[in-house]
């Protein structure tokens, strides 16, 4: 790798100035079209400067106001912004914000717990809120925010790790419900200590192979690459200890060159529009 | 990307053998989705834009007036929500604002609550399937325009499954046939534009195992084989076959030795087409499974190893070889003598060798696998 091709660098003081851009753009349309995924976008924003060690750049207090200011109390969980619906997705994003804030004893945890462990159905997987969408994702939301809580304890191992089980495909992979294909972004058995019920080889197979000629890597077989399959596809590989089976400075090269090198931020593919969820997947995934 | 054109400028004659009916078409223009599908944003493969600072001001300008709409209907509909207004006007307001932004998923659950406490009640059956029935057609336009939202997918899940009975006490599922016969349809329009989006899949396997009267499963089978024909780098239809089969063949409604033979020729025939096509290779180690059968798998090797005569770089061949012979190596040890167990194992490190070097992204899984093929020459 060149590192004295400038656009073969991170250029950290730019996407931490994009960040910090984002919050600040309130007259802008797309802003606004997009409050229901306000919590995850400060999420994926808190952890891309995280990552980049600029934790400081978003204010610490006004972030929490703002997490507990989507607090729904006929649910006990979290929207994704003030009045929204409480929904799995956005809880585990507040969670994680106040984990990394350190501000979790601001939250009533038994309600939230109970608002969680309520959402598993007779078959194991997770509804994302009482309307029932039933997904993989949502059993990995479920298990990563009760295991930051502290109270895994309190959850059906067995009932849910059995779902996921019949979610595996003969590839090696998993998907999102009983029957569906092999999607890289499904990965919840590491938390619950049950690797054992991976075909290691297998998965191990199937994920190298998501690697493109030009470094990227992609979801599914035939299908384009994409930065945010970088961080799903990688932590898998990373987990079952396969990261050499892919070239990771390919991969690197890749990531660096879908920066914007104007505005900051990092998007799918080289020469497209950066958003904070490729942000945070690109420099996670680096 | 190159590797695709080479085929189709005539790369794939052999003796007659390659079906006419294949074409490989790349679906890659179809890509855009994330684990959260977002369609408004992050807005995924739009291409960067520069724009200069007047042209921005402008933008922003013209934007203004749709956002100031935005924000006050968006608001208002919150508002009513928060004091359980089930009214009709309420009703209105939320179609409204999801024909802006179908995204937001909590006026989704608005709508949903407005039919259960406030006009369902006073319905009857009939008027209750109409208004399911419509809302069924206009959620199809935001499907048309957000293929990958998952709300909307939902939220016609919600409207199917609360199709009261009717017409009548005597054909008390006659509404819901014909509701969850349209969805059927509905469904293969959008696998008709992006045969790969695994929201379309899914909700198809969720129609086909949710429908009052269920079709029978070769119906299905047909349906990938047209999917598959049309273009067979479609894992997808490839995935759905492989479940589908498995499912007919646990029912004992078709035979796995005969369905098999079928299987490998229809895959034989894609592989030959383009060596180079993942879908193919992966759905041909699902076929070949565990080995067991050592007639089976010996021909399969001599099959590939065919191949790769004709396409000496092809590194799914090479790959698949390895695969197939460490398996024979696993399984069928006590059917080799010395010699032909030193044969296939000679022949594994030099392809492993070749891929280190033509597969450079993935040497060192290589290398590992090496080791274990090195191993059983230790354990021989």
């Amino acid at each position: 790798m060149n590192t004295e091709d400038p656009s073969q660098q991170l250029d950290i003081p730019l996407h931490v100035k994009y960040i910090k851009s984002l919050g600040e753009s309130k007259d802008d349309l797309m802003y606004h079209l997009t409050a229901h995924l306000r919590m995850n976008a400060i999420y994926w924003g808190l952890t891309a400067l995280c990552i980049m060690k600029h934790k400081e750049a978003l204010a610490r207090e006004e972030m929490v106001e703002f997490v507990m200011s989507c607090w729904d109390d006929e649910a006990g969980a979290f929207g994704a912004h003030p009045d929204h619906d409480a929904h799995l997705l956005s809880t585990l994003s507040a969670i994680q914000i106040l984990t990394t804030q350190d501000a979790l004893d601001r939250i009533d945890i038994p309600r939230v717990v109970k608002f969680i462990l309520s959402l598993q159905q007779p078959s194991g997987v997770f509804a994302g809120d009482s309307f029932g969408e039933i997904d993989t994702r949502f059993s990995y939301c479920a298990v990563n925010a009760l295991s930051l809580l502290g109270h895994l304890h309190e959850l059906d191992v067995e009932k849910t790790v059995d779902y996921i089980r019949r979610c595996k495909n003969f590839d090696g992979g998993f998907g999102a419900c009983v029957g569906a294909e092999s999607h890289a972004a499904q990965a919840a058995l590491a938390i619950l200590d049950k690797l054992d019920e991976i075909d290691h080889e297998t998965l191990a197979w199937w994920l190298a192979e998501r690697q493109l000629p030009n470094g990227g890597l992609n979801g599914r077989p035939e299908k384009l690459e994409d930065v945010c399959y970088s961080f799903w596809v990688l932590s898998s590989l990373s987990i079952l200890k396969k990261v050499s089976w892919i070239d990771p400075e390919k991969l690197t090269a890749f990531i660096l060159s879908a920066q914007d090198p104007d505005n900051g931020g990092i998007a799918d593919r080289p020469g497209d529009q950066p958003d904070v969820f490729h942000t945070h997947f690109g420099v996670a995934g680096k | 990307m190159e590797r695709v054109d080479e085929r189709a400028n005539g790369g794939c004659t052999r003796r007659g053998r390659v079906d006419a009916r294949f074409t490989r078409r790349t679906a890659f223009s179809q890509h855009c989705h994330h684990t959260i599908s977002v369609d408004n944003s992050p807005k995924s493969c739009v291409k960067r834009v520069r724009y200069t600072q007047e042209a921005l001001e402008a933008k922003k300008q013209r934007e203004q007036a749709k956002l100031k709409e935005y924000l006050i209907l968006a608001d208002s509909v919150l508002a009513r929500r928060k004091r359980k207004d089930w009214s009709k006007d309420a009703l209105e307001l939320t179609t409204r604002v999801l024909q802006i932004n179908p995204e937001l998923y909590t006026v989704w659950n608005y709508r949903r609550d407005i039919f259960l406490n406030g006009i369902f009640p006073t319905s009857e059956p009939s008027q209750v399937n109409d208004i399911l029935s419509n809302d069924l057609s206009f959620t199809m336009t935001h499907l048309k325009q957000h293929p990958k939202v998952y709300w909307i997918w939902n939220h016609r899940r919600w409207c199917l499954e609360a199709v009261p009975d009717g017409p009548t006490q005597d054909d008390a599922d006659g509404w819901r046939i014909s509701n969850w016969n349209k969805e059927l349809f509905v469904v293969e329009k959008m696998l008709d534009v992006d045969a790969r989006n695994f929201l379309a899949w899914n909700y198809r396997r969720y129609v086909l195992s949710s429908m009052p009267v269920k079709r029978p499963e070769q119906t299905e089978l047909a349906y990938t084989t047209r999917k598959i024909e049309a273009n067979f780098s479609n894992f997808s239809a490839w995935h759905q076959r492989s479940k589908v089969l498995t499912s007919l063949w646990d029912q004992g409604k078709l035979s796995p030795e005969i369905c098999r033979e079928k299987e490998f020729d229809l895959v034989k025939n894609a592989m030959y087409t383009d060596p180079g096509d993942q879908s193919v290779w992966i759905y041909h180690r699902w076929l070949v499974g565990q080995g067991k059968d050592y007639a089976i798998l010996s021909r399969e090797i001599a099959s590939v190893q065919e191949l790769l005569d004709e396409q000496p770089d092809s590194k799914w061949c090479m790959e698949s070889l390895v695969f197939y012979k460490q398996l024979t190596l696993q399984n069928h040890t006590s059917r080799l003598n010395d010699a032909q167990r030193q044969q296939i194992i000679q022949s594994c490190l030099v392809l492993l060798a070749v891929l280190q070097d033509i597969d450079p992204m993935r040497k060192q899984r290589y290398k590992d696998l090496t080791e274990g093929i090195n191993r059983f020459q230790t354990n021989a």
